[in-house]
């Protein structure tokens, strides 16, 4: 087993010597370090190692190559596709295969913009280690592509009576472009003695290997010869070639008839010499009779076994089902050569033609785009019901639970990258099991670098009904700003966060600031408070003393006394904070409308009594009696008048 | 590929433990030296020393974080018998860095135990400020701070015998409120006689005591670190055991016995002796789907659970004497010597061609 397991190196002395030990760093990263254990009963002294100067913590983290910019578009727009899909889905319970493929390409089309993209930057880019970096990334990309046109030919877009061959020299057309290439620029350039390029016959035979009978023929026009005898006799051969047609109404064993009459005929030519004069029109009817010899020839032509595997079945096996892909493709290999030197690709796409479809989701999962490409593949394929099916045969397996586990490792590596973790959360959604718990755990944990991004993570949190997690963001903005003395943005989060014990805490930072210096800050907050002054009952002090304040210097005086007496009957006045409100009643009591009734009067000389050995009202105390006095006189006197 | 950036924590004996804030932005190293030290990320990603004291009058154990609820708040543990809650004090001149002159504080030192405390833990946050401690007495121990704004003030809720010396505690972090408190506590004795070697505690809100439910006694070896999974909405918890070899448990709680006691059905769902020794720490990531262990072997490894719900080991780490980079270059990493560098990453070697055989252990 442990040959499959990479085993990475930690590039230190000490961890080699002593042994290390870890520590998980939010989100994906690890912390290394060199360690030995102690036996919790042992005697405490110093290491082996006394005195170090190696004691070092190494962070180790994947280096994603997803993350390069190059590569955020690809990001991006696969997102796009995949959130349009999963929202289709919610939407109608049943898809049609159509749509399904249209997916397809549009993921396959993703594909080749960023393909282009790398091209561009590779012809751009100077250095040799970028070129090479990104030649890498192309060569990720490329077969990501090749894999991926074949599953949708073989997963998504069945065609009725497992018809594959047609899909399939479509394919190796798509991935093998230069026959057709070569091809169209020599009839454009409409040039005589076409034959004398090098290219010439390898682009005929190579169009024929890829079923471009039309364009071969084309081609074989052009020849200076063409109109010799042998030259025409290939064109109508060529041309009267049978075509498996599924929709001809034609059985399988009636083509399959018409095929055999028509290779005999062609057979029967070659025995009779009539290409003879030429040995490549001879090598490519011998070619389409599957002569041996022909074959073995041009086997040069091909650089894969799956470039050979159309080809051959074109004029071998042309009513192929799909189903017998496999043994086929194993023939192809073995005619190469290379059972025993498969590449990572090679063993891809043979488990997809052996229609082994958790094989391919197990060997893609190993490509170094860090899940992208399993993800979404997966997630399309689940989709279509193609690895629903696979339930019944394989224990213990839930399609729903493979795409989803891939989703939570694609979600979770995104969520730990700084500008990428909302389209992280938009996948994790995705996963009806865990999502939201691990949305729970990795959202409160994205960095806050400033208002706007905590703005940011408070609408996502709310969005999915985590209030909690809204609140505690804001909480800890609070204690931010309380740490940074900024009182009037800490008391908004504090509010936002119905924190009620922050929220008290700061009301009394504002009123400790007033008994000290005499300023109320923020007043606007003050103002505007509302409702949310009911959070705390420090706040709703701090929010009435404010009105007080307000009200005074509008010279509202009768309104202002009122609230005062009010706040002096109420129980929430702060300890250190009493003397205050009994030293704001002087100029009211002092004023020249009557503002204090006598019964207010007397409360406030019951609550200056009471506190008459206080320090802090001491050398206050006889304007205050004086003050009281003169107030009660006129208010009594006032009263009886109205009486 | 894997990449390290190499932090030189400057202590003068063998590191203990890391711990790393919620955000994965502060690093706190604690060390043989009594020393406890506090790192910070700056933006360029680049790791400062921040703070550096005189912890403990032995070696320091272990170091943990509060919640950031609760502000900056580090315990740690020592043999010197005590553990110490500490807060992160801001100046109220400016300072250097925008958030002025900062230093921790010892808010409270915990002395009731008589021997060495091998493990200290916040609880989980929904239950306030908590602290648990064990110790090589044999004791768990619960504080409790009552005012999360005051935290000199700590009272000592409740004593657990456990009756062999305990080596590590671990919280469930279940984020239900639906399920009692629950510990499990690890000892490092050895001898087989004794029995078991895991205990799990769940609080009894009834009792208003800590009740044992269970003793695993199919671990006999000793223990020598415990780690509870996020439960990620389970009916079961996970936990992580690192005794001779990596034990993961499915432990599903019984509530339906009318007295009201919990019951837990207890299976063990892997095992793992890949390190073929001793095994000395369990660590989960943040999301609970990698294990990650450490061993007398030298090595890291990881375990992840695949989608047929069997756990696999996925990747091996460990330290490579001859790769290392020689003195000249191991200044560039020295995080004082070089303020405006930003992070420098190394790639890291490794035996099997990455191209072909990447392991993720996202």
């Amino acid at each position: 087993m442990e040959t499959d397991i990479n085993t990475i190196l930690i590039p230190s002395k000490l961890c080699n010597r002593a042994g290390v030990s870890l520590a998980w760093k939010p989100c994906n990263d690890l912390g290394i370090f060199a360690y030995e254990r102690k036996h919790s009963g042992a005697q405490d002294k110093p290491s082996q190692y006394y005195p170090t100067s190696e004691a070092s913590v190494f962070h180790v983290r994947q280096d994603v190559i997803l993350f390069r910019p190059i590569l955020r578009k690809l990001i991006n727009e696969s997102n796009g596709t995949f959130l349009n899909l999963q929202e289709l889905l919610a939407r109608k319970s049943t898809n049609t295969q159509e749509e399904m493929l249209n997916f397809s390409r549009q993921y396959r089309s993703i594909i080749r913009a960023c393909l282009e993209s790398l091209q561009e930057d590779i012809a751009r880019s100077k250095s040799e280690a970028d070129k090479d970096e990104l030649q890498n990334y192309i060569t990720i990309f490329y077969s990501i592509e090749c894999i991926w046109h074949l599953c949708e030919i073989l997963f998504i877009d069945s065609t009725p009576g497992n018809v594959v061959l047609p899909h399939l020299l479509e394919w190796v057309r798509f991935h093998f472009p230069k026959y057709e290439r070569n091809a169209a620029e020599m009839l454009c350039e409409n040039q005589e003695e076409l034959e004398m390029k090098p290219e010439y016959w390898p682009t005929i035979i190579g169009l024929m290997m890829q079923g471009r009978v039309r364009i071969a023929r084309g081609l074989l026009k052009q020849h200076s010869a063409a109109d010799t005898r042998a030259f025409l006799l290939v064109d109508q051969c060529l041309k009267a070639m049978p075509q498996f047609d599924v929709y001809s109404g034609l059985s399988a064993s009636e083509f399959h008839l018409q095929w055999q009459h028509w290779v005999m005929d062609i057979q029967s030519k070659i025995d009779a010499k009539s290409f003879a004069s030429h040995k490549n029109l001879e090598l490519l009817m011998k070619i389409v009779v599957k002569d041996e010899l022909a074959w073995s020839e041009i086997k040069k032509h091909f650089e894969t076994w799956y470039e050979l595997l159309p080809a051959w079945l074109f004029y071998a096996e042309p009513s192929v089902k799909s189903y017998e892909l496999g043994t086929f493709a194993k023939y192809c290999i073995r005619q190469m050569g290379l059972e025993n030197k498969l590449k990572h690709l090679d063993t891809v796409l043979l488990a997809a033609m052996e229609y082994d479809l958790l094989e391919v989701i197990k060997e893609i999962q190993k490509m170094s785009e860090n899940g992208w490409f399993a993800t979404h593949l997966a997630n399309l394929l689940y989709h279509s019901g193609q690895l629903t099916v696979l339930e019944k045969d394989v224990d213990n397996f839930s399609a729903k639970a493979l795409q989803e586990f891939l989703i939570v490792d694609y979600g979770t590596m995104l969520m730990g990258h700084k500008s990428l973790w909302q389209v992280g959360l938009s996948y994790l959604d995705h996963c009806s099991e865990s999502g939201i718990h691990i949305i729970e755990l990795l959202l409160p944990r994205v960095p806050v670098d400033n208002e706007y991004k905590a703005q940011k993570i408070i609408r996502e949190a709310v969005k999915r009904e985590l209030h909690h997690i809204a609140q505690f963001v804001c909480k800890v903005q609070g204690m931010k700003c309380v740490k940074r003395g900024r009182l009037g943005s800490a008391l908004t989060w504090a509010l936002k966060s119905q924190d009620s014990t922050l929220v008290s805490l700061l009301a009394n930072r504002f009123l400790k600031d007033y008994a000290a210096n005499g300023k109320l800050r923020n007043t606007d907050l003050l103002f505007n408070l509302g409702p949310t002054m009911l959070s705390s009952d420090r706040l709703i002090f701090l929010g009435k003393y404010y009105e007080f304040h307000k009200l005074y210097q509008d010279r509202q005086f009768q309104e202002a006394g009122k609230l005062l007496i009010k706040l002096l009957e109420s129980k929430i006045i702060p300890k250190y904070f009493w003397y205050i409100l009994l030293l704001e009643t002087i100029p009211l009591l002092e004023s020249e409308d009557i503002i204090f009734s006598s019964n207010d009067t007397y409360m406030i000389i019951n609550f200056m009594e009471e506190n008459q050995f206080d320090e802090r009202i001491k050398d206050k105390l006889d304007v205050l009696r004086l003050a009281t006095a003169r107030n009660l006189s006129r208010a009594v006197l006032y009263e009886s008048e109205l009486n | 590929m894997f990449e390290a950036q190499e932090i030189n924590a400057e202590h003068k004996d063998l590191i203990h433990d890391v711990a790393y804030d919620f955000y994965g932005q502060r690093m706190a190293t604690c060390s043989s030296d009594q020393y406890v030290k506090v790192w910070d990320q700056n933006a360029e990603g680049k790791w400062i020393l921040t703070s550096s004291w005189k912890a403990h009058s032995g070696s320091v154990w272990k170091v943990t974080w509060a919640h950031p609820e609760f502000g900056q708040v580090l315990a740690t543990c020592s043999f010197d018998r005590t553990a110490a809650v500490w807060e992160e004090v801001v100046g109220e001149t400016p300072g250097p860095s925008e958030r002025g002159i900062r230093h921790w504080v010892r808010k409270t030192n915990l002395v009731d135990s008589r021997t060495s405390v091998t493990d200290v833990k916040f609880g989980p946050k929904s239950q306030g400020l908590q602290l648990a401690t064990c110790s090589a007495e044999g004791i768990v121990r619960i504080y409790e701070a009552p005012d999360v704004m005051n935290l000199t003030q700590w009272t000592l809720q409740h004593e657990v015998p456990c009756k062999l010396p305990c080596s590590c505690i671990s919280w469930n972090p279940s984020l239900s409120k639906n399920h009692p408190q629950m510990l499990a506590v690890g000892s490092d004795d050895a001898n087989p006689i004794n029995g078991g070697k895991v205990f799990i505690y769940e609080y009894s809100e009834n009792s208003r005591r800590w009740i044992k439910l269970e003793t695993l006694n199919s671990v006999l070896d000793p223990v020598h670190d415990i780690a509870f999974a996020p439960n990620l909405g389970r009916s079961f918890h996970i936990l992580a055991v690192a005794t001779k070899d990596v034990r993961i448990f499915n432990i599903t709680p019984d509530n339906s016995d009318p007295s009201g006691v919990t019951k837990l059905d207890v299976q063990t769902v892997a095992q793992f002796d890949d390190h073929g020794c001793t095994v000395w720490r369990v660590c989960w990531n943040v999301i609970g789907t990698v294990l990650a262990s450490s061993g007398d072997d030298g090595t890291v490894r990881m375990f992840k659970m695949n989608y047929v719900n069997s756990w696999k080991s996925v990747a091996i780490m460990k330290g490579d004497g001859s790769l290392a980079p020689n003195d000249g270059s191991k200044n560039l990493s020295n995080a004082l010597t070089s303020i405006s560098q930003t992070a420098r990453y190394i790639k890291l070697g490794s035996i099997i061609t990455p191209k072909e055989r990447e392991a993720s252990w996202h």
